[in-house]
Parts: structure tokens; sequence; C-alpha cells
């Protein structure tokens, strides 16, 4: 109502506004368009000085009512004509002014050139009453208002009719809408009042709602249905769920229950997974391994084997490795490298099997210490068949042999006592080949007889059980202080009385026997390649000035029954250096010789140093003994 | 806009008239072949003895009419009139004989004398109350070839 009231005033404003300009632009135009007129009449009386006829010219106006005044001026610019002829001439101006026809508060008025081809000849000015005009727009603005007034009156009236059937009836409608959409009733009707638009409108509302309900009811159905679907779908994905677990679970039990390590690795060599034996090992968890490059974890394995082998299998073989010793924890594993494909046959993880055989390894090595020993065994059991043919039947012989000549003289009395002397010194000889042969076998090296052994004593105790053969063969024993070392007392014993015996025995002149001993390391030792480097000695030195031997003979002599001379004026089991060679090398020691034929022999002996004595070695030889 | 002809209350006669003379050109049309090419000047001629003086020459000088200059010449007799658009006839006593040597041609004759339109003449300048007015002899325009424009015949007595 008030909208349209507006619209309706401003239309009529914008109307009288626009009437007014025109009308303005209209007289303005009228008055150029008139005073033209006048002033092409005027050219002739001005050009001929005619004012009379110019009076006449201006007269003409008469026929317009709003004319108030008119006047013709010269070129020169005085006043010429002027109309009403009766006017006093001070109403009008006195001379020419602005050019143009301008709105004063009552009047439109103005000046106008007048020429005739192109020359001036003077100057016209009109004089026009604008009353009319703004009667007329007076009379526009009561019929406006009128106008006005009586649509208000009846836009009132229609809209009030409106109301009853239109209005009246779209309100309930809107009221119901509301009900529907606070409540979410949809069962609500509207009441339909006319068959009009309106009607159809509450129709459709009522039609719309229905097929709300409608819809409503199968969106609820079609709810229900989706969440019992759901709840299927979620018991299915629980169970699966579940087995899965159990199945990871179960998977990760066989990993963790084998005694091997298992590892898996992507491409790129990160860990996928670590069995708990692998856990164990490593001592570290899971969890800090896992993503994380093999040599990022284990620095060791960088340029390891291990590295190599895994590169191999990325490219699909399956890589054994025998005996890969652990850069990690030092252990020697048989190593499976197992390449897991996926759907496509591209290798996507590695599975690592690590099967400890540190124990089978150590097994194997005693296996072969043993075997080693074994094969000495036997070569020593040859040696002593060698000695049951030889040696000892060489007295067997002469047993039987001495035994026969017996009885073929057992009437001659002195034959046969000799005879059977030989017999018996022959038997004595098999005795004491027997003998030897026993001690040689019976050499303990248990490491429970070794003791202390000062070997100054053992010296000492020697030269007193050979107190009679020194004196016989007039020898010079000389030797300076010997260390104390831990040893087989009775070992040692036999060691040096051997030593001493021989060089006492191979001996054409009268012997002289020295025995001096050191310390070195075994990284100065040459002439025993055996020898374990970093490892202290005591070097014992025994020279003599004995018969000696051929160099090339020095491995020989310290076999069993290696006898070198054959002289049956020099006693010997050859047996004895054997034995001496046993003993050194029960006390993890060396023995070696070095001669040269009627100037002397030398034996080297290198006895490990077990424990230091308390006793401090001295290499001075100021306490040379001489055994006499 | 151009020099102003001017004419006041004191201005003297022969002023007025020369002012009259330049403004016959505006309200009369001469034929084309009287114009000639448009370089061609439109002459004001004095036929006899001149009594404007300098008027005359101050009020034509620098003017022009649709392109033509405007000069004035100075004729002792027609014999001299070659080429002449406006011409004032000051021969007392001759006029009749000037006016038939003229016959035929395209020119305004202007005289004050006063059978001038009796003689064949076209504008008499004659004075009514001591302003100068004109009388036009229609025919003898007509016989000029010479149009006289409507607003001129309003202001002018016209012979009959």
């Amino acid at each position: 109502m008030l909208t349209s009231g507006i619209v309706l005033i401003m239309t009529c404003a914008a109307f009288f506004v626009y009437e007014y300009i025109t009308a303005r632009e209209t007289m303005r135009r009228q008055m150029s368009t008139l005073g033209q007129i006048i002033a092409t009449n005027s050219t002739a009386a001005l050009a001929f000085d005619n004012q009379q006829d110019a009076a006449e010219t201006l007269n003409a106006l008469k026929a317009e009512n709003n004319i108030r005044a008119a006047a013709l001026y010269d070129v020169n610019g005085k006043l010429f004509a002027k109309y009403p002829a009766t006017i006093p001439a001070f109403y009008i101006p006195a001379h020419p002014g602005r050019l143009g026809y301008y709105f004063t508060d009552s009047y439109l008025e103005g000046f106008q050139v007048v020429e005739q081809d192109g020359t001036l000849l003077g100057t016209i000015f009109l004089r026009t009453d604008m009353k009319d005009m703004y009667h007329r727009f007076l009379l526009y603005g009561i019929i406006a208002v009128i106008f006005i007034i009586i649509s208000f009156i009846f836009a009132w009236v229609i809209s009030k009719k409106l109301q009853r059937t239109i209005s009246t009836p779209i309100l309930q409608l809107a009221d119901t809408a509301k009900i529907v959409s606070d409540k979410q009733n949809y069962s609500v009707r509207a009441v339909k009042r006319s068959d009009d638009e309106v009607g159809l409108l509450t129709d459709a509302f009522n039609h719309m709602l229905t097929r709300i309900g409608i819809q409503n009811a199968e969106i609820t159905g079609l709810n229900q249905n989706l969440e019992n679907k759901v709840r299927d779908r979620t018991r299915e994905l629980e169970m699966a769920n579940e087995a899965l677990t159990e199945q990871t679970e179960f998977s990760r039990n066989i990993l963790d229950s084998s005694v091997d390590l298992i590892a898996v690795f992507d491409t790129d060599l990160r860990y996928v997974t670590l069995n708990k034996r692998g856990e164990e090992t490593y001592k570290i968890t899971q969890d800090k391994i896992i993503g994380r490059y093999v040599a990022d974890v284990f620095p060791q394995t960088l340029n390891s084997g291990m590295v190599d082998d895994l590169k191999r299998a990325l490219k699909g073989e399956f890589v054994r490795h025998v005996n890969y010793i652990s850069g990690v924890t030092k252990r020697h594993y048989e190593n499976f490298y197992i390449p897991l494909k996926d759907r496509d046959g591209n290798v996507n993880r590695i599975v690592t099997i690590a099967h400890d055989i540190t124990d089978i390894m150590q097994a194997n090595e005693k296996l072969q210490a043993l075997n080693a020993e074994l094969e000495k065994s036997n070569r020593e059991l040859e040696q002593f068949a060698y000695v049951a043919s030889h040696d000892l039947q060489e007295p067997l012989r002469k047993i039987q042999t001495f035994t026969e000549l017996s009885e073929r003289y057992i009437d001659n009395p002195d034959a046969l006592k000799r005879y059977l002397e030989k017999v018996g010194s022959s038997a004595q000889r098999m005795t004491e080949l027997i003998k030897a042969v026993l001690n040689y076998s019976r050499l303990s090296k248990s490491e429970n007889d070794f003791v202390e052994v000062d070997l100054n004593n053992t010296l000492r105790s020697i030269f007193v059980d050979l107190e009679l053969l020194i004196h016989e063969k007039e020898a010079v024993i000389n030797h300076n202080n010997l260390p104390v070392t831990y040893g087989i007392p009775l070992q040692l014993h036999q060691l040096f009385i051997n030593l001493i015996t021989n060089s006492l025995k191979f001996n054409e002149r009268k012997p002289v026997i020295n025995i001096t001993s050191e310390y070195v390391n075994g990284n100065d030792v040459n002439d025993v390649p055996e020898i374990i480097k970093h490892r202290d000695y005591i070097k014992i030195t025994f020279s003599d000035n004995g018969i000696g031997f051929d160099q090339k003979f020095a491995d020989k002599v310290f076999s069993i029954f290696q006898r070198l001379h054959a002289d049956k004026r020099i006693e010997g089991t050859g047996i004895g250096l054997a034995v001496c060679k046993k003993i050194v090398e029960n006390h993890q020691g060396f023995i070696t010789v070095k001669s040269e034929p009627k100037i002397g022999t030398t034996f080297f002996i290198y006895l490990p140093v077990l424990h230091m004595s308390s006793t401090q070695f001295t290499k001075t030889s100021s306490t040379n003994t001489q055994a006499v | 806009m151009m020099a102003i002809p001017a004419f006041t209350q004191k201005a003297s006669e022969y002023q007025v008239k020369a002012a009259f003379l330049f403004n016959f050109s505006k309200f009369l049309e001469w034929p084309p072949e009287a114009m000639g090419e448009p370089n061609e000047p439109f002459v004001v001629g004095v036929l006899g003895k001149d009594p404007f003086g300098s008027n005359l020459d101050e009020i034509i000088a620098g003017e022009k009419i649709m392109g033509h200059p405007m000069v004035v010449r100075r004729f002792n007799s027609t014999e001299e009139i070659d080429k002449c658009h406006i011409l004032f006839i000051h021969v007392p006593g001759k006029t009749s004989e000037a006016l038939n040597a003229l016959k035929g041609k395209s020119i305004l004759t202007v005289s004050d004398d006063e059978e001038f339109n009796a003689y064949g003449g076209i504008i008499k300048f004659y004075t009514e109350n001591e302003m100068i007015r004109l009388e036009i002899n229609i025919q003898a325009a007509k016989a000029a070839n010479l149009t006289v424009s409507s607003k001129l015949l309003r202001i002018a007595k016209i012979y009959e």
C-alpha cells in the first residue's frame, strides 16, 4: 500500500518535472523561432532606416498574448522600435544585452541578432510572460494530488477485498506450513476455502504434505534397512577381523617359536619384521628396527656378504649361504634368503632365515682336532709296528739263533754258557726296548701333573745319577742359572738326562757340554715355523763336541727307533730323542737340532712361559757348575 | 561580422545614401551571367558628378558580396560603362539619355532624379519627413533581369 503510494507519488513527481522542463524548453524554442521571424521581417526596415515599418513588424506580436514587450535596436545598439508602442522606455533595456533567452522571476526574455546575408543589421529583444505556464503547472499539480488521493482510496478498498479472498487463505496456509515445520507433523492439512488459484495452491500444498508423509515413511523404512545392513556388515567385519587377528597371531607365534632367526625385509632392505629369536640374538626389540635400512641398524653389515645376498634374493634368486659368520654376533650361521613375490610375480619381500651352526662348527673343529690326533696316533702305531717288525725282532732272532745253537751244542758247556749269556743279553735288550716303548707311550700330558719346576734342581739330580759316566768320560758340563718353569718334573728330568746321555755317548773325545738358557719371543724365532708369535718362550741350548751327524738327518733323529749310528759299541734304543720330542711337545714346546759331523751337535729347546715364576730368570753365567 | 555602414542622426544625406547603395546588394539578385566568375568584382558605379565624396569608398572598402570583392568605379559617360552592378546616376538633365544607353543591361540604376522612375530608372531616392525613402519601378527591375526582395518592396513605395 505504502510502496504503491510512493511509486505513484514518484511517478507523478517525475512526470511533473519532465513536463516542467519540457515546457520551459519548448517556450524557449518558441521564443527563439518567434524572434527569428521578427528579425527576418525587420531586416529591410533596419537596412533602410524605416522605423515605422519596424514598429509595424513588431506590432504583429499582438497575436501572441504572452509577449509583454519587444524592441529592435539598430546596428549601433540604439533603440530603433518598441512594442507595445505605448510602453514606457524604462521597461525595455536601453541597449542590447547578452544573446539568447533566459528565465527571470516571471518572464522569459532575451536578445537575438538581426542580420541579412551575414551582415549584422541590428538586435531584437523579446519578453514573454510565464504566468500561463505556471498556471498550467498549478493545474497539473492539483490534478495529480487529486488523482493520487483517489488512487489511494481505490487501492485501499481493493486490498481489503483481496485480503479477504487471497491474503487470508495464504496466511492460513503459511500458519499450517509453520505448524508442519515446527512440529514435524505431516498429518496436518490446510483448509480449502475456494476453487480459485489459492484453492489450487492449498490442494497442491496438501498433496505435497501427503507425498512428504509417504516419502518420510519410505525413508524411515530404508534407513532401518540400511542400519540393519550396516549392523550385519559390521558383525561380518568384526568376525573377519577376529579371524585375521587370530591368523596374524598364529603366524607370529610360528615365527617366534622358530629356533632360527627369521627376519623379513622390503625391497629397500628395510626391516618388516624380526622374530623373537632375532630380538634375543641382537638384543634389540622389533619396534627399534622396523622400517629401518639393515645397514643403518647394523653398520657391520654394510659391506658384508649379507647385503650382497639380500640383493641377489631381490632379483628372485633363492640364496643359501652355508657358513656365514655374523659381523654382529660373531657366530656361525647357515643363512637362507627367500624372495617372496606379489601377484604380478615381482619380489616384494625377502625372508631371511639364519640357522645358528656355531655349535656344529665347534664340534666339527673338535672332531678335526681329534682326527689329527688320531692320525698322529696311527702314525705312531705304524712306527710301533715297524719297531716290532725290525728292532724287536732282532733280539728275538738272536734268542732263536742262540737257543738253536745251545740245543746243538748242549754237550759243550763252555759254548752253551756263552750262548745262554747271549740269549740273556738279548732278552735283557728286549726288555729295555719294551720298557722304552712303554715309557714313550705312557708319556702323559695331563695338565694336572704340571708343577713348578726349578730346572737347576733337575740338572743337579742328573749330575748325581750320571756321576760315574761323567767321571768315566772325563766330561765337562757348563751351565748357567736355569729358570723355574711349570711342567712335569719327571719328563723334564728325562728330557735333560736323554740329551746329556747322548752327548756323553756319541763322543770320541772328552765331552764338553754347554747348557744355556734365555727368554725369547715367538716373533724373534726364525728356525721354528710352527712357533706361536707373540708368545714368550724359554730357550734352552744344549751343545756338545760329539761326533755329530749330517744336518740332512736333522728331522729323522727325532723319529722313534731311528738310529743313525749302527756302531755296536754305542748303546741305545733309538727311542731317546723321540721321547725328548714328545716331552717337549707335551709342554707345548718345540725342539730343533743343528749338527755337524765331528764338530758337535746343538739342541734348541723352546718351552712356553706358562706361568711367570716369582723367581726371576737371570742370564748370567757366573754360577757355572762344573761337574767332574 | 562585417564593417557596418553607419548612419546616425547627424549622418549627412549622402552618407545615408551610400549606406543604402551598399545595402541594395543584399536585397536584390543579379542574374548569374552578370555576376560572372567568383573572383570578378562587384562594381558599384557613380555616373556623372560624384556627390558622395569619400563616403561611398569608406563603406564599400574591403566588402564582399557572395565572394565577389566590391569596388567603386566612377564614370563620366555611359560609354565608359562596361561592367557595373549598381549605378548611381547623377547627370542632371541627361538622365533619360543615360538610361536609354544602359537599356538591356542588368544594372540596378539608382538616382535622386524626380522623374527617374518615369524615365525607366529602377530605384529613386526621395525625402519624406526628413527621412530618405525609396520608390521602386518593378517593371524596370524586371526589364533589367533583377529580382527584388519582398522585404525591400515592403518598405518601399512602388512606382505605378
